[in-house]
Parts: structure tokens; sequence; C-alpha cells
């Protein structure tokens, strides 16, 4: 049974007879979770590593995607961005399941590897390959549980409001993590239905993720990010830096040339690793007291940047 | 900026310098334009010596052209290809001129390759990187400032600007725009020369008004835009920046030349303000809700426009606003 709690990289759940094992084994995946009912006969064709996969009380999650929407008249031109990345920091203990074809299954492997989530990604033959070559992306990768950077504590009520408002922080690259009010002070604590944040203004959860970002500071941000609209950043922390996590929500076929990005902090050494793009180097790379500065030439679907002192 | 010059424009008009029915440019009445324009600006006797006053051999030479109404509307190719021999005249080598723009997808519509002598550069900040692309940008050299709420805050200079050229041309058109009033000089060296511009526009609120001066005021671009010759054979009078319905083009069928970009504007906007006076259309500084919709009427625009954005650059340093101090200088060739 999948313990998926404890699992590092995200797993794939594949509900094919024994017959696929060699769509399996052409994509390069090494290790499957199948259905209850499938478990039997993976077994006893005894071809290849197959566990079972609870998913009974699983949390069901799109496909990450960016939804352009231009034939939608909308007060913003901002593009709508399917993240999942609110309900892993909502619910750290939680256990997901992707439904996501062709590169998509990359995408949602990457999400849950980023925000530390514990996940299977459910795909079709289309996103085997995509999603066995991100598996070995993150493999190499290291260590994945280091504990996340928040600039916000934001106590959870639980309501849909709140969860809103976690999605719209995270696609605005607001750093937080959910707090209950006693543990040691970020740069701002927030809770809906407070003086600073009432439930009146937090009924339009853009207004209220921007009155967030307004009461934070851009200056007081550990993270920015420039020249993208569908890049969702993040912070873990490593023993003498910090880990950068990039990802592409419009995925490997629209591909971004060039992401500047801000980390508070002075940072003087750096390791990059890009998926799809093992060459890539930092350009423009800089490093004062207040912040480290770089740009990230290409970006298809994640990259992870460790900096350190 | 402004230059040697402040307050002085010089405008050249000629009957024969396009045809308005077929938009043909005539390349020897421009070349003749050219050299009155520049004549006149300066005092200098020969066309030569006029160019020697801003251009040295040694410099690497940026011809900012406009092509966001591209392929309707754009610096003319007659234009650009006369300032590219002058400038080549001067001893400046095809290898050391770009022609620059910020889209590549525009650049190509209008092909100033075929116009020039084979070494000019021409190339589009953007390249043929997607659109959006933050690469051919300056990452030191930007402003940052928050409009409605977007996240990415910063406008990047082009790279070009910062690493490579040590004078700039500016080659605006004569237009009309749904957001600034008039896109002429001033606009044509900020939005055109930094990233991530267009987030400035939302709904019918633009910041145009004080954007425009602050992005034109940010060093180097000022100390290296040292010319400035708009092109107003042909002009737009409603619905710019672009050119896509016909009825909204006119044919001033002039050159205007100048160093400081306020000065120019100024003119600009009596020029966009009498047309749209002659075709029955409400003043470009009307502020009214009213006129708030669907801009294929001239009397109604997406936009409430911000020509006051001109005046606003005069109080950030960069020319002279004030009629009573501009020296306009009208040649009929």
């Amino acid at each position: 049974m999948m313990l998926l709690a404890l699992a590092l990289l995200p797993g794939l759940l594949w509900d094919e007879p024994p017959a696929s094992v060699e769509a399996l084994r052409e994509a390069g995946i090494t290790s499957i979770y199948v259905p209850a009912e499938r478990y039997k006969a993976w077994k006893q064709a005894g071809q290849f590593a197959a566990q079972t996969a609870d998913i009974r009380h699983v949390v069901k999650l799109p496909a990450p995607a960016v939804l352009y929407r231009n034939n939608i008249a909308s007060a913003t031109r901002a593009p709508w961005l399917v993240s999942s990345g609110w309900r892993f920091l909502r619910n750290t203990q939680g256990r997901f399941l992707y439904e996501a074809q062709g590169t998509q299954a990359a995408l949602a492997a990457a999400e849950a590897f980023c925000f530390g989530g514990s996940a299977l990604v459910h795909t079709s033959g289309d996103g085997l390959k995509p999603f066995a070559e991100m598996i070995e992306f993150l493999r190499g990768l290291g260590e994945s549980d280091t504990a996340p950077v928040a600039d916000i504590g934001f106590i959870d009520d639980g309501s849909a409001i709140a969860g809103e408002v976690m999605n719209l922080m995270v696609r605005d690259n607001l750093l937080f993590q959910v707090v209950s009010g006693t543990g040691p002070p970020l740069k701002l604590t927030v809770r809906l239905g407070s003086k600073e944040l009432p439930l009146k203004d937090a009924r339009n959860p853009s207004m209220a993720a921007h009155e967030i970002r307004a009461q934070l500071t851009d200056e007081r941000r550990s993270i920015r990010v420039y020249g993208s609209e569908v890049v969702v950043a993040r912070l873990t922390a490593l023993p003498d830096g910090v880990r950068v996590h990039l990802l592409n929500y419009a995925g490997a076929e629209r591909k971004l040339d060039g992401l500047r990005v801000r980390v508070a902090g002075r940072y003087t050494k750096h390791r990059l690793a890009v998926a799809g793009s093992p060459q890539a180097e930092l350009l423009d790379y800089s490093a004062d007291s207040e912040a480290t500065e770089f740009t990230l030439p290409e970006l298809k679907t994640y990259a992870v940047i460790d900096l350190s002192r | 900026m402004p230059g040697p010059y402040p307050g002085r424009v010089i405008r050249v008009h000629a009957q024969g310098a396009i045809d308005a029915q077929t938009d043909a440019v005539s390349r020897p009445v421009v070349q003749q334009m050219l050299d009155a324009g520049m004549q006149d600006l300066t005092g200098e006797r020969r066309p030569a010596d006029a160019w020697a006053r801003f251009i040295a051999p040694e410099d690497v030479i940026g011809i900012k052209v406009n092509c966001s109404g591209a392929p309707q509307i754009r610096s003319s190719p007659e234009v650009v290809s006369g300032i590219v021999e002058n400038v080549m005249a001067v001893g400046v080598p095809a290898s050391r001129i770009y022609i620059y723009e910020r889209f590549a997808n525009q650049m190509r519509s209008v092909n100033y390759g075929s116009y020039v002598p084979a070494g000019v550069n021409v190339l589009a900040a953007e390249g043929d990187f997607a659109r959006g692309a933050v690469l051919g940008y300056d990452p030191y050299t930007y402003v940052e400032t928050c409009f409605f709420g977007e996240d990415d805050t910063r406008s990047n200079l082009v790279r070009l600007v910062s690493d490579r050229f040590t004078k700039i041309i500016n080659v605006p058109n004569a237009k009309e725009h749904q957001a600034s009033g008039i896109t002429g000089c001033l606009k044509n060296i900020a939005y055109g020369n930094f990233s991530n511009v267009a987030r400035s526009h939302q709904s019918e609120k633009t910041f145009t008004y004080s954007f425009i001066g602050t992005l034109a005021a940010v060093q180097p671009l000022p100390s290296r835009v040292v010319l400035h010759i708009m092109d107003s054979l042909a002009g737009v009078w409603h619905a710019g920046p672009f050119s896509r319905n016909r009825r909204f083009r006119f044919y001033p069928k002039q050159l205007c030349f100048g160093t400081d970009p306020v000065a120019m504007d100024a003119k600009l906007i009596e020029l966009i303000e009498a047309q749209r006076k002659l075709e029955g259309a409400i003043s470009i500084f009307d502020r009214s809700r009213k006129h708030l919709g669907n801009n294929r009427d001239p009397n109604f625009n997406r936009f409430i426009r911000e020509p006051g954005h001109v005046e606003y650059a005069s109080k950030l340093g960069l020319g002279i606003f004030d009629s009573g101090a501009i020296s306009l200088r009208e040649i009929e060739l």
C-alpha cells in the first residue's frame, strides 16, 4: 500500500492492464501505482514494479494549465492559472490525484514536487514520456522536503473565500504558509475578518490578495519574478541558502524566453537545473547586500536554482 | 534632450512627397526634404555638415523607427533609408547603423532591409523570441511601478540602447493615440524603448500622462537621442496608433526636424487637433465618459486620452511646451 504522505516524488497511477507494459518501458517508467482491482493481474504478470494505490480519500486536482481566455471580457488581462499549489499548502498531510494528459502530466508532477505535495498523476499513453522525463529530472534534484520560506502567515478559517485568497497569493508569488497564529512571527500575519482585512473586503479574493501584498510591500517580498504572468515561484530553505523553484504553467509548448528573478539576500553561488535544458546558464547574475538577481534564459516547465552564500 | 535647439521645430512640406491614393513615397523628394530640414535646423549650408553636428564617424547609431501601425503606417522606408545614407556620408559604416523597434513581426512587415545598403542592421529588441521576452532588455536599467496590481512591475530599457548605441535618431510618425492622445517623439522614445509598457492601460484608464515622460527621462536614453525626424508624410487622426481604417488616415506631406521632443509633440498636438476639427471629431483633450465606446466612430474612444503627457514631460526638463517659446519654421518645397 502506498504511503502518499511520505512520498518524495509523485507517482504514476496507471489503470491499464499488464499488456500495456511495453508502453511503460518505452516511455522510461520504472514503477507504477495501480488500482486495487488491477494489482493481482500486475503481480501475476511479474514484469513490473507495481504497488496498489489507495485513492479512496484523495483530493482530485485539475491538470495545471493557463487559460488565456482571450474571448472573455474581463477586468484584467492577466491569464488565469489553473494552479493547485494552495491546496498543498492548506493541506500538508493531504493525498492528491491529478488527471493530466500529455505534457500536462509533467507539469502536474513538477507542481506537486514544487509544493511538497504527496500526489499521484493519472495519465494516458501520451503523458507517459513527459511524466517519466520529469520524474527523472526531479530525482536528480535530491532532497525535496526542505522547509518552505514564507513572508506571510495566513490564518486559514477553512472557508472557500480563504482558499481562493490563498490561490491568488500563490499565483501572485506572495509566499505564505498556513499558521495558527501562535508560532514565530513572519513579516506579516493575515486573518480574514481582522481589522486589517475585513470580511467585506475579502469577499473579492483578488482585492484581498492585493491588500495583503500592499500590507507586506514589494520591498519586503523574498522573491519577485519579472517577465511573465504565468510563472509561479516558490522558495525553500537550504542549509546555507535557499532553493528557488520556478514553474511555467504554460508548459513546454510555450517556453519562456527569459525570466528575471530577484531573491532577497546576498547569495554569491548558484547551481541551476532546468528541465529540458541541461546546458542552461544563468545570465546577468548580481548579488548585493540586499538582493540577488539573475536571468533564466529559458524556461520550459520547471527550473530549480540553489543559491548559497 | 532637449539638445542644442530647445523649442525649435522645422516643418518641411512637399506636395510631391507622397501619393495619397497609392501611398507611394518619392525618395528624391524625401531627400530634398531631409536636406532642407537639416540645413535649416542647424544653419549649415551643406547637408553633410548639418548631419556632422550630431554624428561622428566613430558613433554607433540607433535609428528608432515606429512600426506599431505597420504595415499601413510606419516610419517610411524611404525616409529611413535617406537618414541611413546621410549617416553613412558622415563616415559611419553600415555595420554600425541599427534600425530597430521592439517587435520583430512589425519590423518584418516593413522590410527595411531591402531599402538600405547591405550591412545595415535591422532588428527588434524582442527579436525572434516570444512576445514579451526579457532577453533583449537591460536587466539593470528599469522603471519600477505598479499601475493596476500587476506583479511584473518593471519596464526595462532596450539593451542595445544602454550597451551599444552612442547616438539615437528618433523617427516617429504623426499619429493620434487612443490612450496617450498623440504618439510622436516622446512616446516613440519611451514606449518604444522599454519593455512591459502596455500594462499602463486598463479599461478606460491609462497612466500615460506621467509614464511616457518618466521613461523618456531615464538615462542614458535622453543623452543618446540627439535628433528627431518626425515622418508626417502620412498620419493618423483617430484610432491610432494603428491605421486599420483608411478613413482615419490623412496626408500632411511633411517631415519635421528638431532636437526638442516636447516642442515637436506640442506642434503634433496642434496638427492632430486641426485635422480632427476638420473631420468634425471631438478634441483629444475631451475627458467626458459619454464619449467612451467603440472608436469606429471618431467621437468615441476606448480610453480617456492623456495628451497632457507632453506638457508633463516638459516639467521633467525634456523640452519646451510653452507655445510662446516654441519657434516653428515652415519650409515649402
